[in-house]
């Protein structure tokens, strides 16, 4: 059984009459990239903020690598960095600044300090940009500072929230992989994101979080899998089709439904695609009955979420809720 | 204590960024001591023009002392419009080192401010004794690291940079009208009693008179014995403020509300 590194019990946290956070029960293991995934507003960087101690639960427990935030907040913060969604820095400084200087105060050597802020601004393109104020950098150019203090830092816990936030999709690939890597240093991460894709891609596990609570919490494929013919498969055949095939095809314990889009052609959807797709298309050959083409498709974390909560992620982000204390 | 000092190194890298402020402010000494020192000195018996010259001039620093260090409090509204409060309370320094470290911080960068100035005034008024001068300026750090702690404290407590502003204003003209800084305290006496009990206990009067001490103008000083009375006086307005700014900014620093 993996160790947890972070436990929460029952965490909450409500700002006046809103309950951003309610009664969030969370484990998170030693080493993995854990998603906690939902719109914007469903309480995920409140949780993050909760967890890096930056603000106090209302209700409820979490421990973080062994420390209560409540009880020992100041142990916590030795072990854990946090990428914030909005970059902050003052508008006054330079990348070059920052980052030294925080370098500085998680307790990098001169040597491991200037190795690293070179090699880290190099990465994300910010070297020759180092010497500039913060205000005439581009909003991404900022958001690479941020992120940068995290790969910097290397913490053993990294919060990463919206990491890809107004980044190109060039450097969006350069930092989903430096996550990784700092994934592979040691760190666990938690990936706070509204970004299915990202989420389904980095992600060991993922949470999704709608309205202030926890849904549900799996690996992506668990999820993607927990959706009842969830899984589509496109088969062209040579010839027309018969009935006894088409009754076999559905007798697969697998398959939820088969229609027939045109006399030569099948949608089927199926649980476990990757497993069933061999034995259909034995049956097929068995039966005398050519495939052309086969397409197979599987659910992604969106089709997740509208499954758990009725409504897409940017319809529940349109929606943003006021949750009244109860 | 190194977590301490890069709190205070980030500070005062910070106020290096303030030069039209550090600019404004030479400026805004100058005048006081060429325009109104010089002119409102004649309006005292003609003996004494030259006295009150120096006397002025000694309390035109400290009143710098004060405004520098309120300065942080600024910085505070600057910082929690970036968010970057929620950066500096997620790193691995403890809530007290953070308090402390600002409020020395603002302290020490007041002083870099208040340095030339500072020369100035000796150049104008003399030095009678570099010893005594070396004492007065060791407790005027106390001073300088308190009314920062001050600063820091109402604007995380106001979270309204607009109510901080006034309030700032209006605190500014109590305190400083409410201390020795522009008049001797006998003078403050005959005027009314309640205001010169005020005075007698006003942070910036200790300042003052630790001050003056230091240049060797102590004709008209208020508190006695000096220089302990003063410094008693000042450590325990900074500790006041210090033991307050951690209280303070930890409970008020979440959940928003900034204006």
């Amino acid at each position: 059984m993996p160790e947890s590194i972070i436990r929460t019990i029952d965490l909450t946290k409500r700002f006046e009459d809103l309950i951003a956070v309610n009664h969030l029960n969370l484990s998170i293991e030693d080493g993995e990239i854990f998603g906690l995934l939902g719109p914007n507003g469903a309480g995920k960087t409140t949780t993050v903020l909760m967890l890096t101690t930056v603000i106090k639960p209302t209700e409820g427990s979490a421990v973080v690598g062994g420390y209560d935030v409540k009880e020992h907040p100041d142990d916590v913060r030795k072990l854990i960095g946090i990428c914030f969604q909005e970059p902050k820095i003052l508008w006054v400084s330079t990348p070059w600044d920052v980052l030294n200087w925080h370098a500085k105060v998680c307790g990098l050597s001169t040597q491991e300090r200037k190795t690293r802020v070179k090699e880290v601004l190099e990465s994300l393109n910010m070297w020759e940009h180092r010497h500039k104020k913060v205000h005439g950098l581009s909003g991404g150019m900022r958001k690479r500072i941020e992120i940068a203090k995290i790969l910097i830092q290397r913490p053993k816990i990294a919060f990463i929230d919206e990491p890809t936030a107004q980044i190109d999709v060039i450097g969006k690939h350069k930092i989903w992989n430096m996550i990784r890597e700092l994934r592979e240093s040691g760190s666990t991460i938690i990936l706070a994101t509204n970004e299915l894709y990202e989420a389904d891609i980095l992600s060991n596990r993922v949470g999704i979080m709608h309205e202030g609570k926890l849904l549900v919490c799996d690996t992506p494929k668990t999820l993607k899998d927990s959706i009842l013919g969830g899984d589509s498969v496109e088969i062209r055949l040579e010839n027309e089709v018969n009935q006894n095939v088409l009754e076999k095809l559905k007798a697969f314990h697998e398959v939820v439904d088969v229609i027939s889009t045109n006399p030569n052609n099948l949608r089927v959807y199926l649980n476990k695609a990757e497993e069933v797709v061999p034995d259909i298309m034995k049956l097929f050959l068995k039966h005398n009955v050519p495939i052309t083409s086969i397409h197979m498709s599987e659910p992604s974390l969106d089709d997740v979420f509208i499954h758990y909560t009725g409504s897409t992620i940017e319809e529940a982000e349109k929606e943003k809720p006021l949750r009244r204390r109860t | 204590m190194k977590k301490l000092m890069l709190v205070v190194e980030r500070d005062l890298r910070m106020f290096m960024q303030y030069k039209f402020l550090i600019i404004m402010r030479t400026i805004w000494f100058a005048s006081q001591i060429a325009f109104f020192g010089l002119i409102a000195s004649r309006m005292v018996v003609p003996d004494l023009a030259d006295v009150y010259f120096e006397y002025y001039v000694a309390g035109v620093v400290i009143m710098m002392l004060y405004s520098a260090s309120v300065f942080i409090g600024y910085d505070i509204f600057e910082e929690a419009e970036h968010g970057v409060f929620e950066y500096l309370l997620s790193l691995p320094v403890s809530r007290k080192e953070l308090v402390l470290g600002r409020s020395i911080g603002g302290g020490i960068r007041s002083f870099i401010f208040v340095g030339p100035i500072a020369a100035i005034a000796l150049l104008i008024i003399g030095l009678a004794n570099p010893l005594n001068l070396l004492i007065a300026f060791s407790a005027l750090f106390l001073f300088a690291f308190g009314v920062s702690g001050m600063s820091i404290t109402i604007a995380v407590a106001l979270k309204s940079s607009d109510r901080f502003d006034i309030l700032m204003g209006v605190l500014n003209a109590f305190i400083i009208r409410l201390s020795t800084t522009m008049y001797p305290h006998s003078f403050v006496q005959d005027a009314n009693q309640i205001y010169a009990a005020i005075t007698r206990i006003n942070p910036v009067t200790f300042a003052s008179d630790l001050f003056r001490w230091g240049v060797g103008i102590e004709k008209y000083l208020t508190v006695t014995p000096m220089p302990i009375a003063a410094i008693i006086g000042l450590a325990i307005f900074f500790f006041t403020f210090v033991f307050i700014g951690v209280t303070v900014y930890e409970r008020r620093l979440e959940g928003g509300g900034w204006q």
